[in-house]
């Protein structure tokens, strides 16, 4: 399997690895991000499914996963099965951005799949891809402003405002808990939790 | 590579087509440059319909985000409510009870039939062919009425509910469903035999928008338009979800990956589906519908009346909703036009910290300009409506 073999070639260059819900994660250090990516295509990983964009920001501390940086792009590549060797094997490689210098190189001379998802995380969170043959916004206007995905661009949602200037703000009307969120009384229902136990 | 212009070469002409446009099936702009008839390149340009969905789902519980999802692919809109309910439940760790799956198999398959419908009315509509849109809307409109039935909604069920579904089937649906599956191979052959064979089609749809199977994967083509290359990859098969792995049926392949490849294929898929619905159909036993864990699926209606504990959990999860353990989740699922999922990263809210949909048509939209260099601009309207782009689906 390709994907055992990715996780060998991890272990071995000293990439971390982490395996949950059935993806393999692999952390690509940015500086030999495109040489690795490059190697993952030599072993076999011919098709790129998607580029993931996440702005870990506002992530909660205390959780298993550590984020170095602000941004992170996670790659999908798959062994597509059906075509020639293909095992369909998948591997999430990911690469951390740091905020002030966004900016990463692109993967679209590996795969041209990437041409549109690269430019999607272009457009929604704001990330250079060097060397991208046409790097321009691809679901907004070109004039428009920001970068929607980013967790500081505002919702635009309107506040209800009160004859005696008094307003609710519709952020600090919702009843959802972000993870960060201590909740109404701290206790965030303890037991009431998803999980199965 | 672009192949120069056979004869008389006067000057290239940039012609804007959309996006109001009655065959871009959406609102899609595609800046063509012509020499004469000749298609020289197209450069698609999206985002008329950019909704930002996956900003508001950010912003929404687990459970009101299902309002979201079916409205990306108006078309095969079960399979997005399917995916992310898959995604999540990985997250929460839910099990469907076996007569949800089968239910849910059912609908999806179903749902994927409707799609694939519009598909050849629309295809064959762009080539000119006008009557076949009557006959397949007749099918679709019966299964549009058993999804009403079901779920109360034609196009946006909001029917999944993460762990299960939402209530169950009517009685006089499995009747109904099984009058309507027993006309519908023919029906099937009836359309097959509409065009196959007709001079017309084979003429503008037989080696027309060739892609080879190695193109096709570069740039990132899944689905029908996939399998027409001869490329096999069906998710249902190579990644199974819902228990697609017990079911029997084979997928259509093409040889030449043009035209005509990606319209058969996906009538026999038509017939394969309705093949996975009766089996499924066989194998609809009683039971519950939803995983019985209280901490996120809602407790029956009619226990509302009576249980305090029960109306309390309804209360929480409808407001609350419900916490995710924080993670990374991901479950690839077959839509009518491919590979659909949802990526989903939960901090440990109630609210996913992002959801990146991994829409099929976004990706085979970008091998449009490859297949479409060096024919008649004619033929790129058919060539864009075989690859079965739902803008909606697109843009997000």
């Amino acid at each position: 399997m390709r994907r055992d073999q990715a996780k060998a070639y991890a272990e071995e260059k000293g990439i971390p690895v982490r395996e949950e819900h059935g993806l393999l994660h692999l952390v690509l250090p940015l500086a030999e991000f495109k040489v690795h990516m490059g190697a993952f295509k030599e072993m076999g990983f011919n098709y790129l499914a998607d580029v993931i964009g996440v702005d870990y920001k506002d992530y909660p501390e205390g959780t298993p996963w550590q984020h170095p940086e602000r941004f992170a792009v996670i790659y999908e590549l798959v062994s597509m099965p059906g075509f020639k060797d293909g095992d369909g094997s998948r591997i999430y490689p990911r690469v951390y951005v740091p905020e002030a210098k966004p900016r990463l190189p692109t993967v679209t001379d590996l795969w041209p799949s990437a041409n549109f998802p690269e430019r999607e995380v272009y457009d929604l969170f704001g990330l250079v891809f060097e060397g991208h043959p046409d790097l321009r916004r691809i679901l907004l206007p070109e004039d428009a402003e920001g970068h929607p995905l980013r967790k500081d661009h505002p919702l635009g949602e309107t506040p209800t405002l009160f004859n005696d200037g008094r307003y609710i703000d519709p952020e600090s009307f919702r009843a959802g808990l972000r993870g960060k969120d201590k909740g109404l009384t701290g206790w965030r229902g303890g037991r009431r939790k998803g999980e199965r136990r | 590579m672009i192949p120069e212009p056979k004869e008389l070469r006067t000057e290239e002409m940039l012609l804007n087509m959309g996006p109001q446009h009655p065959s871009t099936h959406g609102v899609l702009r595609l800046v063509v440059r012509l020499a004469g008839e000749e298609v020289l390149d197209v450069v698609p340009h999206i985002g008329y319909l950019h909704t930002g969905f996956e900003k508001t789902m950010e912003n929404r519980t687990y459970h009101q985000n299902i309002t979201f999802t079916p409205r990306m692919d108006y078309l095969h809109s079960f399979a997005h409510d399917l995916a992310y309910a898959l995604s999540v439940e990985k997250l929460v760790g839910a099990e469907v009870p076996e007569r949800a799956r089968v239910i849910r198999v059912i609908l999806n398959e179903l749902s994927r039939i409707a799609s694939h419908l519009i598909f050849v009315a629309s295809g064959l509509l762009d080539l000119g062919a006008l009557t076949p849109y009557f006959y397949t809307f007749r099918e679709r409109e019966t299964i549009l009425d058993l999804f009403e039935w079901v779920t109360g909604q034609r196009f946006h069920h909001n029917y999944i509910r993460i762990g299960g579904l939402k209530e169950d089937l009517p009685e006089e649906f499995v009747p109904e469903l099984k009058k309507f599956l027993d006309t519908f191979d023919h029906r099937v052959d009836d359309y097959q035999g509409l065009f196959v064979g007709s001079p017309i089609f084979e003429g503008r749809a037989r080696g027309v928008g060739v892609i080879r199977p190695e193109d096709a994967i570069a740039y990132g083509l899944t689905g029908g338009s996939l399998r027409a290359s001869g490329v096999n990859y069906d998710v249902r098969k190579a990644y199974p979800y819902c228990g697609y792995e017990t079911y029997d049926f084979e997928v259509p392949l093409g040889e030449r990956g043009d035209t005509w490849d990606r319209m058969v294929v996906r009538l026999e898929e038509m017939r394969q589906s309705a093949r996975i619905i009766r089996q499924a159909l066989d194998r609809l036993e009683p039971g519950p519908i939803r995983d019985p864990n209280p901490h996120f699926s809602y407790p029956p209606k009619e226990l509302l009346s009576s249980s305090m504990e029960a109306l309390i959990f309804h209360f929480k999860l409808a407001t609350e909703g419900f916490e995710v353990p924080p993670g990374e989740a991901y479950v690839p699922t077959e839509s009518a036009r491919g590979e659909l999922g949802y990526y989903i990263v939960s901090d440990g809210g109630s609210l996913p910290y992002r959801v990146k949909v991994r829409t099929p048509s976004f990706f085979n939209l970008q091998a449009l300009p490859q297949a479409a260099r060096g024919h008649f601009f004619q033929d790129l309207v058919a060539i864009l409506a075989s690859f079965d782009p739902v803008l909606g689906d697109v843009d997000r």
